[in-house]
């Protein structure tokens, strides 16, 4: 049997415990091909205008998959205790069906960690009757899958590249050797050799914007071109729960909490020398968290740039903003933050200073 | 202290009786507004949803009255209004206001807590017991309060006189608003259903056409459907065209659901649409997303001739409703048509399209007319 992933919104945090818990039933896993044009295309026809850029991409990348025989498409409602993901992860794969080549039945499961690993357990069974594997068998299953989440995160940080890791999970997870995908190679290669970087700038964004080169016109390599890049992907989770003081109420959604306390962590931290916050149009949990993190940001001070990711994205406009930013950032650093006295009161509620 | 509170539609009534029988100073903020919605999409995230901008337009517009709390519930739904309480202190502190915000739910799931913050709201002179009887009384208000809207959405489409309908709905809010004891709340409900009568008896005589109106079922975000400036008056405006209109969601519905949490069923509980919803979006999605899937089933079974869904631009439980619909819409036979609203929604293009929508699901009708005449008259031809 082989399952149809796409590759795109959980595929970016959560592929590995799927891959662990698909390779250990024997199961074949086959994603869909990095994005690009057409699937991007095909995703605008199939969803309706209203939703958010990941949700279309993932359309998208259901029609990219063929000769499967399902796809899998998970109601990944809740990661941690006390948190949800955001509602259109709990729409899925309901909202999405229209998208699904009809001959092509779909698989779901429901994972809900706010019941607790019991009812992960007893969801992920039923997933196992759909398959025909007996409670056992989807137990081992689970810890696998887990143990290789494990890895995955923890093997996350510094010189890590994204790309590289999944490519490393889909090849085992393929198990009969086939040739592997050639075409994105062009990332890797520049970033290992020039470390030597002046500017520190944070990039805060959902997982599935920030590693999604192609929607994003490849903003993540453009920046480690000029500057250190940290991901709030990376920090952990203690740190994050460190930095979630300021607020009254906890934040309900699980990557909101992460943006928001590790996009604190860095704000405060005053060798970071600017903050770019990735988001697409529609995304109704940033529309909370970018006004949370920007009130801290202008408190400290620091250089704060919000890009707004939609399908009419264009090139230039990116990169005419991001060289903008990073000059800015620059000649901040070179004259250590001085601005003249009448900057502040000037543009006192700007993101930026 | 000077309590203040979002507007929701009709929500200012209930709330305003509640806490003037606990003694409570009020200040019921202005009605929402153009003024309440510029004033708040200034301080408001420009992503943020409807609701939040208008709701801090209401506190600034508060302020001139000396309010200086805000009592707003909360949930821990995935949906944004949960967290409205504590982003709203966050920007209007920024933007220097100083308001207190107290969210009525229990923090961390803690009882105690919400006890604590009612406590703090209603001082110490009132005890549990005088609490109790004015959120009964209040609850009660509510309901009567959905009976009279869902009369007038009855009488608007058959009284002949749209501004008479809209005059006795203005005074049946009023009376209810005054009413302070349980026999004033039924006297209201009862004088306002026999004056509908009255205006019925007396029009009816030369208006047959009134007799079967289109039935069209208005689902949807619960803020934007209840809160007629934020619908741009889409029932009232359906009630001209000669529509009877029904909602999916009733105030006290959602009362009855999400404050006394299933422990009221409230005027039309919203309990049943879950159910409903199953075969189409399984499993909740925050706010009211399954439920408006369920409701348009409902009203599709009940042979409603078609169905308006209305939401706040990018609102997320919404959405995922949305793109399920057209599901509901191709198994029941049954239009469905999805309004979007935000800060620059024109009350020309909502009546245009509102104009459009009715003409087509009068048509199927009038050509039934047309077609019976023309064999009346036999004129050769075939159906």
């Amino acid at each position: 049997m082989k399952i149809g992933f796409p590759r795109a919104l959980f595929y970016y945090d959560y592929f590995p415990f799927w891959a662990g818990f698909f390779y250990h039933l024997g199961i074949e896993v086959e994603t869909s091909p990095p994005t690009q044009r057409q699937i991007m295309e095909d995703g605008l026809k199939k969803t309706s205008d209203e939703t958010c850029l990941p949700l279309k991409l993932l359309a998208g990348h259901i029609q990219a998959l063929k000769d499967v025989d399902a796809i899998f498409l998970p109601r990944m409602v809740s990661m941690e205790e006390n948190t949800y993901n955001c509602p259109k992860f709990l729409g899925i794969p309901e909202s999405l069906l229209s998208a699904v080549p009809p001959e092509i039945p779909v698989l779901s499961a429901v994972i809900n960690w706010r019941k607790g690993q019991r009812q992960v357990l007893k969801d992920l069974r039923i997933l196992g009757m759909q398959l025909g594997k007996s409670g056992a068998e989807i137990h081992r299953a689970f810890l696998e899958g887990h143990e290789w989440q494990q890895h995955y995160q923890d093997s996350r940080g510094g010189e890590w590249d994204f790309e590289e890791k999944m490519r490393e999970i889909e090849y085992v997870t393929r198990q009969t050797t086939k040739t592997r995908p050639q075409n994105f190679s062009v990332q890797l290669s520049e970033n290992h050799q020039n470390c030597q970087k002046d500017l520190k700038i944070t990039l805060i964004g959902h997982s599935y914007l920030v590693q999604e080169c192609y929607a994003n016109l490849n903003l993540l390599q453009r920046l480690r071109e000029h500057a250190e890049v940290n991901l709030i992907q990376h920090v952990e989770r203690e740190d994050v729960e460190a930095h979630l003081s300021g607020l009254r109420k906890k934040l309900f959604w699980s990557h909101a909490k992460q943006i928001y306390g590790a996009g604190n962590k860095f704000v405060e931290d005053p060798t970071v020398d600017g903050i770019i916050y990735l988001t697409c149009f529609g995304c109704g949990t940033d529309s909370m968290v970018q006004e949370l993190l920007a009130q801290r940001v202008r408190k400290h001070h620091k250089p704060y740039m919000v890009i707004t990711l939609d399908e009419h994205t264009g090139e230039a406009g990116l990169v005419t903003r991001l060289e903008a930013f990073l000059d800015m950032v620059e000649r901040r650093k070179v004259r250590e933050g001085y601005v003249s006295a009448y900057g502040e009161c000037l543009d006192s509620h700007s993101n930026t200073l | 202290m000077k309590v203040t509170f979002p507007h929701m539609g009709n929500a200012w009534i209930v709330i305003q009786t509640l806490f003037e029988s606990l003694n409570i100073e009020v200040v019921v903020p202005p009605m929402n507004s153009k003024q309440t919605l510029t004033l708040g999409a200034k301080l408001a995230p420009e992503a943020a949803c409807l609701p939040l901008k208008l709701n801090l337009g209401n506190y600034i517009e508060a302020v001139r009255d000396g309010a200086d709390t805000i009592v707003i519930t909360g949930g821990i739904g995935p949906c944004r209004f949960g967290y409205y309480g504590e982003i709203e202190r966050q920007i209007l502190r920024e933007a220097g206001y100083h308001f207190d915000v107290v969210t009525l739910e229990p923090p961390d799931g803690s009882l105690r807590g919400l006890a604590q913050r009612i406590r703090y709201l209603a001082g110490e002179k009132n005890s549990w017991a005088s609490i109790l009887k004015a959120l009964r009384f209040a609850y009660l208000k509510c309901v009567a309060l959905d009976q009279v809207e869902d009369m007038i959405h009855a009488a608007r489409p058959r009284l002949a006189d749209s501004q008479e309908t809209e005059r006795l709905y203005a005074e049946g809010k009023k009376r209810l608003a005054q009413a302070m004891t349980v026999k004033g709340i039924q006297d209201s409900v009862r004088s306002i259903r026999q004056s509908l009568h009255d205006h019925q008896m007396a029009g009816d005589k030369n208006a047959d056409k009134f007799q079967k109106p289109l039935r069209i079922g208005i689902i949807g975000e619960i803020y934007t459907i209840l809160d007629p400036f934020t619908s741009v008056g889409i029932e009232e405006e359906l009630g001209r065209l000669g529509v009877e209109v029904d909602r999916s969601i009733y105030l006290s519905g959602w009362v009855g659901n999400h404050i006394f949490q299933g422990l009221a069923p409230g005027y039309r509980s919203i309990r049943s649409y879950p159910s409903h919803a199953k075969p189409f979006l399984s499993h909740f999605v925050g706010g009211h997303g399954q439920e408006t899937v369920g409701a348009a089933v409902k009203f599709a079974r009940e042979g409603f001739d078609g169905i308006i869904q209305l939401f706040p631009l990018s609102c997320m439980p919404e959405i995922v409703a949305a793109s399920v619909l057209p599901r509901v819409q191709e198994t029941y036979q049954v239009p469905i048509m999805t309004l979007i609203v935000d800060e620059h929604t024109g009350h020309a293009g909502i009546q245009t399209r509102l104009e459009a929508f009715v003409d087509l699901l009068e048509r199927p009708s009038l050509k039934d007319i047309s077609e019976t005449s023309r064999e009346g008259v036999s004129v050769v031809g075939e159906r």
